[in-house]
């Protein structure tokens, strides 16, 4: 079960939707990133380091605009949600701060690390890593699922597996069914 | 122990006094301690943490995974919360590190060029590049650098100890294959080698790589990735060229899976290896060996002691006896002050087992800077390295990287051959870790396809991704990458060499090593043919190269066509190169038969002090192109019997 936030901190409905938005915008299922049982509680982890970062309303207006693309008629999918929110189509360098919040959630979920939006930076140039997170941000982060490894360090998997193909990504809590 | 009555007592403290509990350290300690003598190590670094949780703590927190982050002395972990990249002025034990090769001195403990190779000529007019960074690495530890090591443990091949005799270039090993075959098989079955003999026969012709009859390694192989099932698969048939006057000959070109110090089955209480891909930096279940398994079985026998945060400063001689070894035993108070006292001890044999660079530093530090053991001027010279060159690919299907042990085959069929007249042979390791050695991914290319960078330069578009479309782009790239490391055979010289630095010292005051080094035309040329071998396999596989100079994260100077060059960075015939280290660090106490062009004797012993044993890869007179470990422990062995010999077992 995830936890229940202390005075102050996140409701549940907001954890979710971050979860939902993270799930759009990583390619994976949000249950795999907020299970039901959860005892990393990445999710919430992440959003609370995201809102130290940039503040609660530059987070607050990107749920904004993520709930209010997932109401959309008729219905978009993930995809899209995801491409309008990175603002895809715009040339590098040239998205909006919410697009560079929206990648710093991705980069959070996929490297487990807190990568500066541009914008907040001297040089306003992207990739620059303040800190890995914590130990558990590192050992579930999300690249290694999808290059169907896991993370260096940090296997569950068990003597001479590397001398056979990996399961198909499905089985790495990717998204496969094209929709939420 | 005690202060300072080293030279007023008659009896010695100990039997044997061993300075530094590495690889080597560790392994003369147990065989010893086994035969009864009574043994101190003195080591430089904190003592072996009863578990390895904090180390992997520390790995996963630091920024920059490199060989160094899990240990103490806070480098490799960097940014805020963890620390800055310590000042070796300031530390007790500073050591090499990944992330200060080509840093000025307030970060690098070598002091050493921080500008990119020059290129010139000899006086003879024959090509070379000097001021390059010696780019391996070290840790000052308790259990040494090998906490660290990648745990492939090949052997040489017969010509590897004939260059002068066989080749007509450098020296001969005063020690004979024959005996040699002996001595690995012992190390072997101290790490407890996966291998399999049958696998290596290939060798036989190719290399001349032999096993004495019967023999079989402690465990099976580990097996082979699919990236090296790959890689055989695509060079399937191949051979490359003879040159100069091998004309018409033609090398065979195929992979031989990596004899390995790493569980393939429970060895000696420890685990089967799990495939974590860690091996470097570390082994999470300690399925690799590595030198505390051999310290434990030292300290069981109850004949060995260490005396952990004790770095000796000087080897007392004595004519030609050493008398005591004077070191420092240093701590921090509870403000964080570093705190050190001067002690001493006496043993009836002393062994400096430092390592390559470390123990160079101790010779020449002794006799008031004055040096021992040193009537060859030998002491620091011909440091040498398999410098690593490095090639990266995508391959044409997906080969699934990022898993199993970081390598596990190599092609091996080129590191013999009359070409080494000429030219430095090579090892061909093939990595797992698709690439991660190559540009740091999978962190540089995520960030690519998510911020629209091409620091990976598979990103030339460049797009922004999210959702699925990035998993399905990262994945396709991910699972195609693919990497060689070659370990090149780099020629002895004089002027590549370890002094002393008067004017940087670390926190101890202890001056520290500066360090000369560059390249001849035998390395050089090495070089050359090790990239067009990398290309033309990878055309034969019809794999996409990808290799590049690095973006280095010293620049200093400026290519022609406007790329930067650093440190590592090196032209040649036109041509730009980066080296890296491979961490194995040799050739700064040579061994010979001949007291003045050698430091000590094919036990290991120093030509001109009676009672001084001084031990790893240092002694190696040329360095081939097999990963040194094996063949340090090999000589461990024989320097504990002849040990045991001269204190009348
Ligand atoms: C990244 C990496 C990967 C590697 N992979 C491989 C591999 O796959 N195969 C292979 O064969 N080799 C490999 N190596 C090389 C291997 O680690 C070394 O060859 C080996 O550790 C050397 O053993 P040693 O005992 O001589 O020195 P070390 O292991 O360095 O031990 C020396 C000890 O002496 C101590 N010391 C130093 N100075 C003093 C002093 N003044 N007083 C007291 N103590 C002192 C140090 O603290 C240390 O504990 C690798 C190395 C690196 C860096
Ligand atoms: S692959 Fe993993 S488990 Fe195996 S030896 Fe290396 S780090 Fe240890």
């Amino acid at each position: 079960m995830t936890t229940t936030p202390s005075t102050g901190g996140p409701s549940d409905s907001v954890l979710q939707d971050f979860a939902d938005m993270s799930a759009a915008l990583t390619g994976f299922q949000s249950s795999f990133l907020r299970p039901f049982l959860d005892p990393t509680n990445l999710s919430e982890v992440f959003y609370n380091f995201a809102v130290a970062q940039v503040g609660q309303t530059a987070m607050d207006n990107l749920l904004a605009a993520f709930r209010s693309r997932k109401s959309q008629t008729p219905p978009l999918t993930a995809q899209q949600i995801a491409d309008s929110l990175l603002e895809v189509t715009t040339p590098t360098g040239k998205e909006s701060n919410q697009a560079q919040l929206a990648q710093a959630v991705i980069l959070m979920w996929y490297l487990g690390s807190w990568y500066t939006p541009a914008y907040q930076t001297a040089n306003k140039q992207p990739g620059q890593v303040l800190q890995v997170i914590s130990s558990q941000a590192y050992t579930k982060s999300l690249v290694w699922n999808v290059a169907q490894a896991h993370p260096m360090g940090f296997s569950a998997f068990t003597f001479g597996y590397w001398s056979q193909p990996p399961a198909g990504l499905a089985t790495f809590g990717v998204n496969t069914g094209g929709g939420q | 122990m005690s202060n300072g009555n080293g030279n007023g007592s008659d009896t010695p403290q100990y039997d044997v006094v061993i300075v530094g509990a590495g690889v080597s350290g560790n392994l003369i300690a147990k065989q010893l301690g086994l035969a009864g003598k009574k043994v101190l190590i003195l080591e430089a670094g904190p003592a072996v943490p009863d578990s390895r949780e904090q180390y992997m703590e520390n790995f996963y927190l630091a920024l920059a995974k490199t060989p160094e982050s899990p240990y103490p002395s806070l480098a490799g972990r960097i940014g805020p919360g963890v620390g800055t990249l310590p000042n070796p002025s300031e530390i007790p034990t500073p050591r090499a590190t990944v992330l200060s090769i080509g840093a000025p001195p307030d970060v690098s403990h070598l002091i050493q060029s921080e500008t990119a190779g020059v290129s010139g000529t000899t006086p003879d007019n024959q090509p070379e590049v000097r001021q390059l960074q010696f780019s391996s690495t070290y840790d000052r530890i308790g259990g040494g650098t090998a906490w660290h090591w990648l745990g492939s443990v090949p052997r040489l091949v017969p010509h590897d100890l004939t260059m002068k005799t066989t080749y007509g270039v450098f020296y001969d090993w005063p020690i004979e294959y024959s005996e040699m075959q002996t001595l690995w098989g012992l190390a072997e079955s101290e790490i407890g080698v996966a291998a399999s003999v049958t696998q290596q026969v290939p060798l036989q012709a190719a290399i001349g790589m032999v096993y004495p009859p019967g023999y079989e390694y402690p465990m099976g192989p580990i097996p082979s990735s699919v990236v090296d099932q790959t890689v055989s698969n695509g060079v399937s048939g191949m051979s490359v060229p003879g040159e100069g006057s091998e004309g018409g000959k033609e090398y065979s070109v195929f992979v031989t899976n990596t004899p390995a110090g790493r569980n393939s089955e429970p060895y000696q209480d420890r685990r089967v290896c799990a495939g974590n891909t860690n091996c470097i930096p570390i082994c999470p279940i300690q399925a690799k060996w590595d030198p505390t398994v051999t310290l434990g079985d030292a300290l069981n026998t109850g004949n060995v002691t260490v005396s952990y945060q004790s770095v000796a400063v000087n080897i007392a001689v004595d004519g030609n006896n050493v008398t005591q070894v004077d070191y420092l035993k240093w701590s921090y108070d509870d403000k964080g002050n570093l705190q050190s006292t001067p002690a001493s001890v006496t043993g009836k044999i002393y062994v400096s087992a430092c390592h390559a660079i470390e123990n160079a530093k101790l010779l020449l530090l002794s006799n008031d800077q004055k040096g021992i053991a040193n009537k060859s001027d030998q002491v620091g010279r011909n440091l040498m390295d398999h410098v690593l060159y490095l090639a990266w690919a995508l391959a044409p299907s997906q080969v699934w990287g990022y898993r199993g042990p970081l390598a596990t085959g190599g092609i091996e069929s080129l590191r013999d051959g009359e070409f080494r007249t000429n030219r430095a042979a090579f090892r061909m390791e093939i990595g797992n870790e698709g690439w991660n050695f190559a540009c740091g991914d999978p962190y540089t290319t995520t960030l690519d396809f998510v911020t629209g960078s091409n620091g990976s330069q598979l990103n030339s578009g460049p797009t922004r991704l999210g959702g699925t479309a990035l998993v399905n782009t990262l994945n396709d790239r991910l699972t195609r990458q693919f990497r060689f490391g070659l370990l090149l055979e780099q020629a002895p010289q004089a002027d590549n060499r370890v002094t002393i630095d008067q004017n940087n010292t670390d926190g101890l005051k202890i001056p520290r090593p500066h360090v000369d080094y560059g390249f001849d035309k035998y390395t050089l040329e090495g070089f050359r043919v090790a990239a067009e071998t990398c290309s033309a396999i990878f055309q034969q596989m019809g794999a996409q190269e990808f290799t590049q100079p690095t973006v280095n994260p010293y620049p200093k100077d400026k290519y022609p066509d406007g790329k930067t060059m650093g440190p590592g960075d090196f032209n040649y015939e036109k041509k730009m190169y980066h080296m890296y280290g491979a961490g194995h660090i040799m050739g700064t106490h040579r061994m010979g038969t001949d007291p003045c062009t050698s430091v000590v004797d094919a036990t290991q012993k120093s030509h001109d002090v009676q009672n001084l044993w001084i031990v790893g890869s240092g002694s190696f007179p040329t360095v081939a192109t097999a990963n040194p470990t094996l063949t340090i422990m090999a000589l461990a062995f024989k320097s504990a019997e002849a040990i045991k010999a001269a204190l009348g077992a």
